[in-house]
């Protein structure tokens, strides 16, 4: 994990996150896009904002006498929002009312026994039903019909707010704009039912209602249909208590099986029909006319737009939840594959009698390339003085325009040769020092880490088997004690406690980390030495030793103490290397997926694994927090924050567990969560600059890019396109 | 030259420099206080790390709401300063926790003008003040106890005096007196809490609202602040108390009151009553006050620093989830957190931890918030007498802006601006200002300072606007 950096010190802290915009764009645009595709698919499926409570009923002091005992229609538009006014259906008029649709399989057949018979109805429809049944809703208005609103989710209004309420009148309006190209002027409150069943909750809703416009539409008769009661009861209940006498007639044309009502209609219109009753829509009734007006120019194409979007979301959400789920079992499944395989390894190295072989003893070389590390390098060579194994130092100074040189030369350790280079890039100082080297067996780490005393020993203790080439020490966080420090301490516990032994296991050990590894010369010179065809010479010299033939193994007791970046600007520069340079890596190295032998079974297994986990799931990774976002705000905030804390606490359990394979103290898990939302947002937002850079720019110049420490770096992301 | 300084300057003229610096920088001692006239020293290197101060005389308290006022300018107070002497280095108020208290005022007007539920979870102004406060106690406790509660007093009480001379016999002239409660006896006995404020102090819920010109309730609107200072008269009283229980206990002390104000409000306890309501509203800022204690101790310096902002989140979704299953009297408006005390008192607690663990301490404005200098340092000055004054003015606004409904332009083409809430916030500031102009000067008289109209910092002379 932990490899060369050079945190650039003098970098302006006021500067933390001076990246520009635009890097964040890209990344930011894709995230709302796609909070706001499932947002418009959850409308469509009410699953947004869906709310089943019923305001249970209170007094009703507010509401004005004459509204209880007057007509169903309520007029509190305009100037009568103080002085409401209701209208009754005149004397054998009936108005046939159908709530909760359209739904695409009753509705057509009412609508085709009305037409039968010459009727027309007002269908109060809500917006997710209206987004799904879009032809419906056409025919419905084809037919003659009068269309009210019906909210969009069809949640009690008394328990909602004034913003709720706009919203659900707008999205619907929107909706029904984009279907048919009709906004309407007739609203029905859901669970409303007679006016003289108003109260001191719903009073306001009305009141409300009528001041943005709307005509209020309650009922005479509730027929009761969608309990099912018997086509007989349907009938009974449609009929007027007084003959003669208007009425408005509540029935439903969705939410479950409405053959009763079907099967109801025709009798009570014939029924009706029989007793003289006329059959008309509200405006027809009070003599206003449709409440219905088509709509043009912007409002029409908003509408349409909504509707788009809305069916492209529906359309577009099954393969990418399909898409999610398959990352999801493959991430849960590597969780698992890491708590197995991290036991056979720890098993396997504790097991009494365990060895490589017989104690190496010879001595080894130990490399730290310095560019700039006048902060470090005296802790660095002090802690290197310590060694309990014999060591020779080479400091290959790599064109240090600071006093590094000076300092090393100062402090004068019988040990240490120091060899000077007109500054050239990571690799060539790391090649400059292997050629140098007197022993056969190499140690390379970074100019910034500290060694404790057996770092070495334990580090070189598996050359012991002849067939080893390379292995991974134990890098950790020295700098803890920050936020972004001990969020990067969990990281490096767990990728070297878990990611580490898998692949030792699995034997497709990705990277050595530069911070701490030690290499046999044989193989480093089989490979051709370090290449500085990538930006991450590190992946790229261990894949290389993969395709030799090489075995490369994790030494979890050669513990190495290093800086981590203190801060997010030089943390994304950071990953940005890494991730850009891992693809780099794994680009040049794509051959080994046909090769035979250890190449191939690296290719086969180790890159895939590498592929998946740091070049594609990072990309998606951030959807579970975006899903989370969506489900609080917009459905379950219960179940959705149970399930998200589920995935952490699975997170959790394999995070302590490293903790505990590595002797920490389990205390910096405290910032877990966080530390998990960071860095998913982090790891996604540099992988796509990664890919973008791989994708465009970046590919011309595949061999070119040469790595002068920082400037390299700063090179390639100022090219950035995004 | 910047403006805290040349507060200072203007300080330095009434007496006794050391002390006014004090005064002057309460938390910002703790960059430099001592490091005044040392020269070797700059201020910003002391960073976080708290400084004694050797008191030398009779110490001037920071104000009464632990708003310690620079109210002088150099501008209209000219300091003779010899052009060829260069001022003398000196350290500067945390300009951080300035903001804070400012940011925290102009919340409290904003909120009380429209009601807006989302605004006290945006910002929880009164946990931060009473932060901000306890942090200022808890430095000022370095010295006897009892000398400080007296000069805290001292300034605390007559700005209110001041509010209880207008407000009272506006209220008597409008129809309150011995027998609106029936116990005239009481009436009077109670009246005594308009002198120390220990509950608080009464009012008359309903009048006649002078010939309906006003809402009858314009009484009850306009002593809202009143509780803030009863609940401060009680923590600072506590405070040598609470200092200690921080000391020894931390954590334990910390989050005691989180405790009480959850037993409090199980439902278990009846809240009714004057003390009851003296104890609730104790409970539920108690833990902000004695976080800024813990502050001012550097308990904060004494943790890793990954654990407040780790913690701090889940405290605050803690403390929101509490808001929204407490059940809610007006469901069409949504839950308030001033009206759920324990999820004001935990949601407070998380803002605290994440503004304190924050606090960075600035000597100097950030280049941009640097134009904001004059509106800070005014409403820093003026903090008691905005708090105070500014719902009178806002209960005003009703009768100045009523007329303009019989007009007809007005109601023919600006009919948007009268319906807008907007409209009120407008009028409201110039009569605040009207507010500060009038009583403002209490504060300065309180604090034993030269008495300011309205003091808004100049640029010191020859300084060019940036």
């Amino acid at each position: 994990m932990s490899r060369h950096q050079r945190p650039r010190r003098a970098a302006p802290l006021s500067r933390r996150l001076a990246a520009p915009p635009l890097r964040f764009f890209l990344p930011l645009t894709v995230l709302v896009t796609l909070l706001a595709l499932l947002v418009l698919r959850g409308m469509a499926n009410n699953e947004v904002f869906h709310d089943e409570r019923v305001a249970v009923s209170v007094d009703k002091g507010t509401v004005p006498p004459g509204v209880l005992r007057g007509g169903p229609i309520v007029d509190a538009r305009g100037a009568r929002n103080d002085m409401p006014v209701s209208y009754t259906i005149p004397d054998k008029t009936v108005v046939l009312s159908f709530d909760d649709g359209p739904s695409s399989k009753w509705t057509p057949k009412i609508l085709k026994v009305l037409a039968d018979k010459h009727v027309h109805a007002d269908f109060f429809v809500t917006g997710s039903m209206v987004t799904r049944n879009p032809s419906t809703i056409r025919k419905i208005v084809a037919g003659g019909h009068e269309i009210g609103l019906h909210t969009f989710t069809h949640p009690d209004l008394a328990l909602q707010t004034g913003t709720r309420l706009s919203w659900e009148l707008g999205e619907t309006q929107l909706a029904l704009a984009g279907v048919a190209g009709i906004h309407t002027s007739l609203f029905r409150p859901p669970y409303s039912s007679t006016a003289d069943a108003l109260d001191d909750w719903s009073w306001p809703v009305t009141k409300e209602v009528g001041s943005d416009g709307y005509l209020v539409a309650f009922i005479n008769k509730d027929t009761d249909d969608w309990k099912r009661p018997g086509v007989n009861a349907i009938v009974k209940a449609a009929m007027p208590e007084l003959p003669g006498q208007g009425e408005m007639v509540l029935m439903h044309d969705a939410g479950g099986n409405r053959s009763q009502t079907l099967a109801a209609l025709p009798l009570i219109i014939d029924k009706l029909k029989a007793e003289g009753y006329s059959f008309k829509t509200i405006g027809e009734a009070l003599g206003t006319g449709s409440a219905d007006t088509r709509v043009t120019g912007y409002d029409l194409w908003a509408g349409k737009a909504f509707l788009w979007c809305t069916t492209f979301s529906v359309r577009l959400m099954p393969w990418l939840v399909a898409l999610l789920a398959l990352v999801g079992i493959a991430v849960f499944l590597r969780f698992a594959l890491m708590l197995l395989l991290s036991v056979v390894h720890v098993r396997r190295t504790r097991k009494r009698g365990f060895s490589w072989g017989s104690p190496v003893t010879e001595p080894v070389s130990v490399i730290v390339p310095a560019y700039n590390e006048q902060e470090c390098i005296t802790n660095t060579l002090l802690s290197l003085a310590r060694s309990d194994h014999p060591i020779e130092v080479i400091v290959v100074d790599d064109g240090s325009t600071d006093d590094t040189a000076a300092i090393v030369e100062g402090l004068d350790l019988p040990m240490v040769r120091l060899i000077r280079q007109p500054n050239s890039g990571k690799p060539a100082a790391l090649n400059t020092g292997v050629a140098a080297a007197s022993y056969d067996l190499i140690v390379m780490m970074d100019g910034d880490t500290v060694f404790e005393p057996s770092t070495v020993r334990e580090l070189v203790q598996p050359f012991a088997d002849p067939r080893i080439g390379a292995v991974a020490g134990n890098a950790k966080v020295g700098n803890r004690d920050t936020l972004i420090g001990a969020w990067q301490h969990i990281e490096y516990v767990m990728g070297f406690n878990l990611d580490r032994r898998m692949y030792d296991v699995l034997r497709c050990m990705p990277t050595i980390p530069g911070a701490v590894g030690g290499f046999r010369r044989t193989a480093l010179e089989q490979v051709g030495g370090m290449s500085d065809d990538t930006l991450a010479e590190d992946t790229d010299v261990t894949m290389a030793l993969h395709r030799g033939g090489w075995r490369i193994v994790y030494a979890e007791k050669a513990r190495a103490w290093t800086e981590a970046p203190g801060n997010l600007r030089q943390l994304w520069s950071q990953r940005y290397r890494w991730s850009y340079g891992t693809m780099q890596a794994m680009w040049k190295h794509r051959h080994a997926v046909l090769e035979r032998g250890a190449a191939g079974h690296f290719g086969r297994v180790g890159l895939p694994f590498v592929a998946v986990f740091m070049v594609l799931t990072p990309l998606l990774a951030p959807a579970i927090d975006v899903a989370m976002v969506y489900g609080v705000v917009f459905v379950d905030p219960y179940r959705t924050l149970g399930a998200w804390f589920g995935v952490m606490a699975a997170q959790a359990v394999l995070a302590w567990w490293s903790f505990h394979l590595d002797g920490e103290k389990a205390w910096h898990l405290i910032t877990l969560p966080l530390q998990q939302v960071v860095y998913r947002v982090l790891m996604y937002m540099v992988l796509l600059q990664s890919w973008i850079t791989a994708l465009t720019g970046g590919r011309l110049r595949w061999q070119k890019l040469r790595r002068t420490g920082e400037v390299g770096l700063d090179v390639t992301m100022g090219e950035m396109p995004s | 030259m910047t403006t805290a300084e040349s507060g200072r300057a203007g300080l330095e003229a009434d007496g006794d420099t050391t002390m006014a610096l004090r005064a002057v920088n309460s938390f910002a001692a703790q960059s430099g206080g001592a490091s005044r006239h040392d020269e070797r020293v700059p201020g910003h290197l002391y960073g976080r790390v708290s400084v004694p101060v050797q008191p030398s005389g009779p110490v001037d308290e920071p104000g009464p709401v632990d708003l310690p006022g620079p109210t002088s300018t150099s501008a209209s107070e000219p300091v003779p300063a010899p052009a060829f002497q260069a001022p003398p280095r000196k350290p500067g108020r945390d300009r951080y926790l300035d903001l804070l208290r400012a940011l925290a005022l102009v919340r409290v007007v904003i909120y009380h003008n429209f009601s807006w539920t989302w605004l006290p979870l945006i910002f929880p102004s009164m946990g931060v003040m009473f932060a901000l406060a306890g942090s200022l106690m808890a430095r000022s406790l370095s010295r006897p106890a009892l000398s400080v509660l007296r000069s805290r007093l001292r300034r605390l009480l007559p700005p209110m005096w001041m509010f209880g001379v207008v407000v009272l016999p506006l209220m008597m002239l409008d129809g309150w007196g011995p027998n609106s409660s029936g116990h005239p006896v009481w009436w009077w006995i109670h009246l005594a809490f308009w002198v120390l404020p220990v509950s608080t102090p009464p009012f008359a819920s309903h009048l006649a609202g002078f010939g309906g010109h006003v809402p009858d309730t314009w009484a009850q609107q306009i002593v809202v602040p009143l509780w803030y200072l009863r609940a401060y008269l009680w923590f600072m009283l506590l405070s040598p108390l609470m200092l200690k229980a921080v000391r020894r206990l931390p954590w334990v002390t910390l989050l005691l009151p989180l405790a009480l104000s959850a037993f409090l409000n199980s439902g278990l306890v009846d809240q009714s009553g004057r003390v009851m309501e003296t104890i609730t509203d104790f409970t539920t800022f108690a833990a902000c006050w004695l976080l800024g204690m813990a502050h001012h101790e550097g308990l904060f310096r004494r943790i890793p620093q990954y654990v407040v902002p780790s913690v701090a989140p889940l405290v605050l979704a803690f403390g929101y989830w509490w808001l929204q299953q407490a059940p809610v009297d007006q469901p069409r408006i949504g839950p308030d957190l001033e009206a759920v005390p324990l999820a004001q008192a935990i949601w407070s607690f998380g803002s605290v931890l994440l503004l304190l663990h924050l606090s960075p301490s600035w000597e100097k404005w950030p280049p941009r918030l640097e134009r904001f200098n004059g509106v800070v340092t005014l409403l820093n000055s003026r903090a008691v007498s905005l708090y105070l004054w500014h719902c009178l003015a806002l209960v005003l606004t009703e009768p100045l802006i009523a007329p303009l409904w019989n007009n007809d332009f007005f109601y023919t083409h600006l009919h948007w601006l009268l319906t807008s809430q907007w409209f009120p916030l407008l009028v409201a500031i110039p009569l605040i200002v009207l507010a500060l102009v009038l009583f403002g000067w209490v504060e300065d008289v309180a604090a034993k300072r030269r008495p300011r109209l309205f003091p808004y910092p100049r640029r010191p002379r020859g300084q060019r606007r940036k």
